[in-house]
């Protein structure tokens, strides 16, 4: 028989008892931090590698091709073990630990927050391509025959233009950084899911902790469909197209 | 880069001339749609151009301030060339910067306006003069407050371009290159996205415009060309095939092919 420990699931969820074990506290900010940090650089290597391809320069293009084609065919989870593990073991870079104060900043830490970033520019380098194509070459036309260059253009006409088609793909992106972040429990980074996987290797209560771990996610994720439903309300009524979904629907939609 | 002819030398371009092309070529792959063109235009003359489409009015139009490469010949703007530079007989493409710093001299009015959307009226007119010519941004601002006016879009100042009719627009547009202090201005067929009650007010704005600054329109506004051209041009398959004046034009036109061309657009 099982009986359901309401003990244990009330003593992980709710936040004053949860957050006084430090797995489960710093799992939740790590989790949160390693998202926003991890999609902020994904965003500027996607928009370096989405100008890249689209550049004159054929070198550069091949790069950038190279770049998306294996982090987009191979698994994160891979790259992931090949970046911390593969790279330590041939001393080109071990990941030593930081120390900021009193935050240490693992080396598991960083290299996992990088394979995530490296990861997600590949995915962002379509999504920010595919904005700057949506956008009429008439702008970049007008804006060379104001005087600007190719580069003052893009920063100032194109990339901002772009930046309105970019959000909604971009917020679903962040949706799935946070959950993917748990991808970093294989080299033990110590974000939410390794705390339970740690917390359940002590006590052994793998269906109250595994949903509590849910609940933290679910909690997260919600939080941000709200967030984003309110970023593309407010691009869109300066546009004056209609309002994005809303967020009941957005949450139930299955994107 | 491109190969040439012997190039047409700086100084035989006296300081009226703003424009001089010499046997330019230009092919879209096959299809050559500039032959052999040469052109000259004067300080303050108002040159309009009209042909067939396809004919490479537009073509010639977009060489001019080197949105398009040509193939082969030199066009100078100011006594300056365009977009390239010669070294041992040879043209070599400008370097960016170069290339920018001359389009910045030269305004272009596009058929579909091009403003930019994410940009209230006033913030299209000052972008260029505070970020490209580095101008304050209180002066951009008078200045832009000037041309509004003159265009009279004053009280649309603070409203995005989607707010505006296509006439308020173009006006706007025209204001937005005016701001950059162009030496010379080119008109890429400025009304032919245009309702037909929105056409009159941006002609008159042209028309105005036309007083005191070199302007090369691609238009079939004959009543324009009536009131404001100096001269017309005639393109048909790359090449001018009459350059006059519009009263010789209309009432004589030299050219079998203009004959049946005007007889199409003045209906």
């Amino acid at each position: 028989m099982f009986y359901f420990d309401w003990a244990v699931f009330w003593q992980y969820l709710y936040p004053p008892t949860a957050f006084q074990n430090p797995l489960v506290r710093n799992g939740f900010i790590l989790t949160v931090a390693a998202s926003v940090i991890a999609q902020a650089l994904g965003v500027l290597l996607g928009v370096i590698a989405a100008l890249a391809k689209m550049s004159k320069l054929a070198p550069l293009r091949g790069l950038a091709d190279l770049y998306v084609w294996y982090f987009r065919g191979t698994p994160l989870l891979v790259q992931m073990s090949f970046l911390y593990f593969g790279l330590g073991v041939t001393h080109i870079y071990g990941f030593p630990d930081f120390h900021f104060g009193i935050v240490t900043v693992t080396g598991a830490v960083q290299a996992g927050i990088l394979a995530l970033a490296i990861n997600e520019g590949a995915y962002m380098a379509e999504i920010v391509r595919a904005g700057i194509e949506a956008i009429d070459p008439g702008q970049m036309e007008a804006a060379k025959s104001l005087g600007m260059t190719y580069g003052k253009a893009m920063q100032r006409i194109i990339l901002p233009q772009a930046a309105k088609v970019i959000v909604p793909p971009l917020g679903n992106e962040f949706n799935n950084m946070m959950k993917t972040t748990s991808l970093m429990a294989v080299i033990s980074a110590g974000e939410l899911y390794y705390a339970f996987t740690q917390i359940n290797a002590r006590i052994f209560a793998p269906f109250e902790l595994f949903l509590v771990a849910s609940i933290y996610y679910l909690f997260l994720t919600t939080v941000w469909s709200l967030i984003q439903s309110r970023i593309e309300a407010s691009l869109g009524e300066r546009k004056g197209i209609e309002r994005a979904p809303g967020m009941l629907q957005r949450l139930f939609a299955g994107h | 880069m491109s190969t040439l002819s012997k190039p047409a030398s700086v100084e035989q371009i006296d300081s009226t001339m703003i424009v001089k092309a010499h046997r330019v070529n230009k092919s879209f792959g096959s299809l050559q749609v500039l032959k052999d063109v040469s052109l000259e235009v004067r300080k303050n003359e108002v040159v309009v151009i009209i042909g067939p489409s396809g004919s490479g009015k537009s073509t010639l139009l977009r060489c001019i301030n080197h949105l398009e490469k040509i193939d082969s010949g030199h066009i100078f703007v100011n006594g300056r060339m365009i977009g390239y530079y010669e070294r041992g007989g040879k043209l070599y493409e400008e370097s960016e910067g170069n290339i920018a710093r001359q389009r910045a001299d030269i305004g272009m009015v596009f058929q579909r306006f091009n403003l930019f959307p994410h940009l209230t009226v006033m913030e299209n007119i000052i972008e260029a003069p505070v970020n490209v010519r580095k101008m304050s941004k209180a002066q951009s601002r008078s200045d832009a407050e000037q041309l509004l006016t003159r265009v009279g879009l004053y009280d649309k100042r603070d409203n995005y371009p989607n707010q505006l009719s296509g006439g308020q627009q173009q006006r706007v547009a025209i204001a937005r290159a005016l701001a950059m202090k162009p030496s010379l201005m080119l008109f890429d067929e400025p009304t032919s996205a245009l309702d037909p009650e929105m056409i009159g007010e941006v002609l008159d704005v042209m028309k105005e415009l036309a007083r005191e600054i070199t302007m090369i329109v691609v238009s079939h506004e004959m009543g324009f060309a009536r009131a404001a051209a100096d001269r017309i041009l005639f393109i048909d398959e790359g090449r001018i095939i009459e350059d006059t004046t519009p009263d010789q034009l209309f009432a004589n036109p030299r050219e079998e092919r203009t004959r049946a061309f005007l007889s199409k657009i003045l209906h």
